[in-house]
């Protein structure tokens, strides 16, 4: 009996002892301990970062982490690489713990809102210093975009959501000329429809997609950024003509056949490979979509080739629209980046450490070869390459031409209002609201939004 | 030496569901960290919300749907299947049997991502449907052609032929052009020039019947393909399950029924039921249970949408969880009312195995 009794301590201590060993509290206080570690011992950076393993150039963008790693053997990195909607639950799942990440890849707003607005990353500003800074796009360090206004990232780009990518040759062959206004887009309707060809396809299924790649664009150009900010603090209502009529816009846009309403059924994974097999004249998508196109350096593939891209595609800002307000705005937001954890003690060798990680993210050579790829256009000013793909060029060139912006809806708006915002858009695809009730409903959400904000 | 079991299910198991059960009855919103209210207690108030949220009823709904066609699908066809091997009705049973259990070891994402291609506009399912329409169109919109072809090979236009194109699918007609008479006349003008085939070619594009899987955004039928899917996947996994317990009724039993001039229909009602009984009301637990928390192949297939008319349960509380701004009492309120279900459905299970008897005891 002695012995079982034992035995069932001992069964008992053994299950007790990795709860003990691996509780440590909360990270919600600073430690005031001593620094454990010491200059000559290894310094560990918890990494989150926001990497597509099916992307092109995938294996490149590890390498720079690898040479990283390589070149500062007193650094090492526990590096956690996820995509969409995994990336986001582990960021919230992270935050909710209090064991955020030292260095994460971040967003100016929206989904990584929460880290701005409680401070739980660092303000960059002091910590990479002006001299780092002064090559930089001044829009990028300007931080009224961010939603805690401070430097708590660094955007990489800036991002224009809304892209209307053209099959150029399609356009030609069927003697169709580019669209200066939606007029223009709607009489082709019937012409490419008599070739077995869609007019504009976009991945509609997610409900996002419709929101941020052409309604924020569609918004801008019957409401300005003032509007939006007003509409935030309850001064106007998104159920006054101005928002109503982008909406029914939208609505233009499905009963036209512009947009098919079968658009709502493509998933956002398959709508490039159908672009390029020609089953569209135009797709709309966020200037990020040029890297599904691009050459694969890992396998030499490109879903349009670099020859296509120079002679058959173009990019265009979307048509004039009857009746807009605000013509040729398009919808950008700062792009993401990488920002510090707070919770690293501020003068410690961690935290040098995580300064030295995130200027060579930022660093002329890594910014240089990120361009390259294709992976974004970087917000470094002093960065040129004679190695970029067409596509890429001409999103350059895209850029250029947008003299205005407006709002990316899911990066102004709160969660709560966005996401009501993208379901109504996708129900008027449906055909099962109408722009007044989708109105009414996003106008409920933000009055709900501000009731919950006014009695905090 | 209960004792390290009770600890592992403690942690494991009922604490989560404590925590679970707590959380839904306070305010919980992430802490300090979030600057949130002061944590407390506040009762039904979550539970309040979900009763007057129609989207928790209308994915309570399409649970309801999910564990009516596996109950009703997967159990009784798994049976039937099972049924046809144990018996020999069918030839190279191994080869069915094997063939009718793999969906069921694929990953649920990958049939969700596969299924979702077949039912996309562009998939095959679409492609050979509407290529049938298109050639069938093509065929009589030939005939009528080949009637009004002129003097120099080119097309003779008059109104007879328009009213001609038109009646083969006057719907088709009336949503591409407002006045059809007109615009058609208009466009077979401008057209004049084209070659015959060419002329037939775009004339097909634009008129033939197009199959759309346009039920897949509709209230009443976007969750049949789920459904169907849902059958695809898990029907050979209560095959092997029930299969293996057929094996295990002695074959003298049968036999001598055979000898007394039963037939199969009797067989399969007064011997293999009634020994399968128990088998069957614990694999509807299974089943219930399972149906209940589905996620990742509705999640992968359509992702609750388009705006959540193919959400279930789980993907509600997900998205409350996880997406926008999170809600977690609210998120653990619906996994509590998802327990509940799951209990109550288990119960009336239960009820019905005491009612007609579990005949293996």
């Amino acid at each position: 009996m002695k012995k079982v009794k034992t035995r069932v301590l001992v069964v008992l201590l053994l299950m007790i002892a990795p709860f003990v060993l691996s509780a440590n509290g909360t990270n919600e206080q600073a430690p005031t301990k001593a620094p454990t570690n010491t200059a000559a011992s290894k310094i560990t950076l918890n990494v989150l970062d926001y990497s597509d393993a099916t992307a092109p150039g995938y294996e490149e963008f590890q390498k720079v982490w690898q040479q990283f790693t390589e070149g500062n053997p007193e650094i090492t990195l526990k590096k956690e690489d996820l995509t969409n909607e995994a990336f986001h639950q582990k960021m919230a799942a992270y935050v909710a713990a209090g064991t955020i990440p030292d260095v994460m890849y971040m967003y100016p707003s929206g989904r990584s809102a929460v880290l701005h607005e409680k401070h739980l990353v660092k303000d960059l500003a002091p910590l990479l210093g002006s001299d780092f800074l002064k090559d930089f796009l001044p829009a990028a360090i300007n931080t009224d975009d961010q939603s805690g206004h401070y430097l708590a990232m660094l955007p990489q780009s800036i991002c224009y959501s809304s892209v209307m990518f053209v099959n150029t040759k399609l356009l030609k062959d069927y003697g169709l000329s580019m669209p200066k206004t939606y007029e223009d887009l709607k009489v082709m309707v019937p012409k490419l429809k008599a070739k077995g060809i869609q007019t504009v396809l976009m991945a509609n299924k997610d409900d996002w997609v419709m929101q941020s790649c052409l309604f924020s664009t569609i918004a801008g150009r019957f409401v300005n950024k003032e509007w939006i900010n007003e509409a935030k603090e309850g001064k106007v209502k998104f159920t006054d003509p101005e928002f109503v009529n982008a909406l029914k816009f939208v609505d233009t846009l499905y009963k036209d056949g512009v947009i098919s309403r079968n658009t709502i059924q493509l998933s956002y994974g398959e709508v490039p490979g159908l672009f390029a097999s020609g089953k569209a004249a135009f797709l709309i998508d966020g200037d990020w979509r040029q890297n599904a196109f691009i050459t694969d350096k890992s396998s030499g593939q490109a879903l349009i080739s670099p020859e296509d891209q120079k002679n058959n595609i173009a990019l265009v800002a979307f048509p004039a629209i009857p009746n807009e307000k605000y013509p040729g705005v398009v919808s950008s937001t700062l792009g993401c980046g990488y920002g510090i954890s707070s919770e690293i003690p501020a003068g410690s060798e961690k935290e040098k450490a995580a300064v030295k990680l995130v200027k060579y993210l930022y660093s002329h050579d890594v910014q240089k070869l990120y361009l390259e790829k294709g992976k974004y256009i970087t917000s470094r000013t002093d960065v040129v390459s004679d190695q970029l793909e067409p596509l890429t060029t001409k999103m350059m060139q895209y850029y250029s031409t947008i003299d205005t912006t407006c709002y990316v809806l899911d990066s102004a708006l709160d969660p709560s209002v966005y996401t009501v915002l993208n379901k109504v858009l996708q129900e008027i695809g449906l055909g099962t609201k109408t722009p007044e009730q989708a109105a009414n409903e996003v106008q409920v959400a933000m009055d709900a939004y501000l009731a919950t904000k006014a009695s905090n | 030496m209960v004792i390290p079991s009770f600890v592992i299910y403690l942690f494991v198991m009922a604490f989560p569901i404590v925590l679970s059960l707590v959380l839904s009855l306070s305010n919980f919103s992430g802490g300090k960290i979030f600057g949130s209210a002061q944590w407390r207690l506040t009762g039904f108030q979550q539970y309040g919300k979900l009763f007057t949220d129609p989207y928790f009823w209308h994915a309570f709904k399409n649970n309801i749907l999910v564990v009516l066609v596996s109950v009703f699908g997967q159990l009784p066809l798994g049976l039937f299947f099972a049924y046809l091997i144990y018996r020999k009705i069918v030839k190279f049973g191994e080869f069915w049997q094997g063939i009718l259990y793999v969906p069921s070891i694929i990953s649920v994402v990958v049939i969700g991502i596969m299924w979702n291609l077949i039912f996309s506009p562009y998939g095959p399912l679409s492609e050979i449907v509407n290529k049938y329409y298109s050639l069938s169109y093509a065929s009589n919109l030939s005939k009528i052609i080949a009637g009004s072809i002129g003097s120099q090979g080119k097309l003779a236009i008059s109104d007879n032929l328009i009213a001609r194109i038109i009646a083969l699918n006057p719907q088709s007609v009336a949503s591409t052009f407002s006045n059809p008479q007109v615009e058609l006349k208009d466009l077979l003008i401008n057209m004049a020039n084209m070659g015959i085939p060419e002329i037939q070619a775009d004339l097909t594009h634009l008129f033939a019947p197009v199959w759309s899987t346009s039920f897949l955004n509709k209230e009443g039928t976007a969750m049949i393909p789920i459904l169907f899917v849902t059958l695809w996947c898990w029907t050979g996994m209560y095959l092997i399950l029930f299969l293996a317990n057929m094996q295990k009724i002695n074959p003298q039993t049968i036999e001598s029924a055979q000898i007394d001039g039963a037939k199969e229909k009797s067989i399969l009602a007064h011997i293999i039921l009634p020994e399968l009984s128990g088998v069957i009301m614990n694999a509807a637990i299974l089943c219930i249970a399972g149906s209940l928390n589905s996620f990742a192949l509705i999640y992968a297939m359509t992702g609750g949408g388009p705006a959540r008319i193919t959400q279930v349960l789980s993907i509600y509380m997900y998205e409350k969880a996880f997406m926008g701004t999170p809600d977690y009492p609210l998120a653990n309120a619906i996994s509590i009312m998802m327990v509940a279900f799951s209990l109550l459905l288990i119960a009336l299970t239960q009820n019905v195995k005491k009612r007609f008897g579990d005949q293996n005891e």
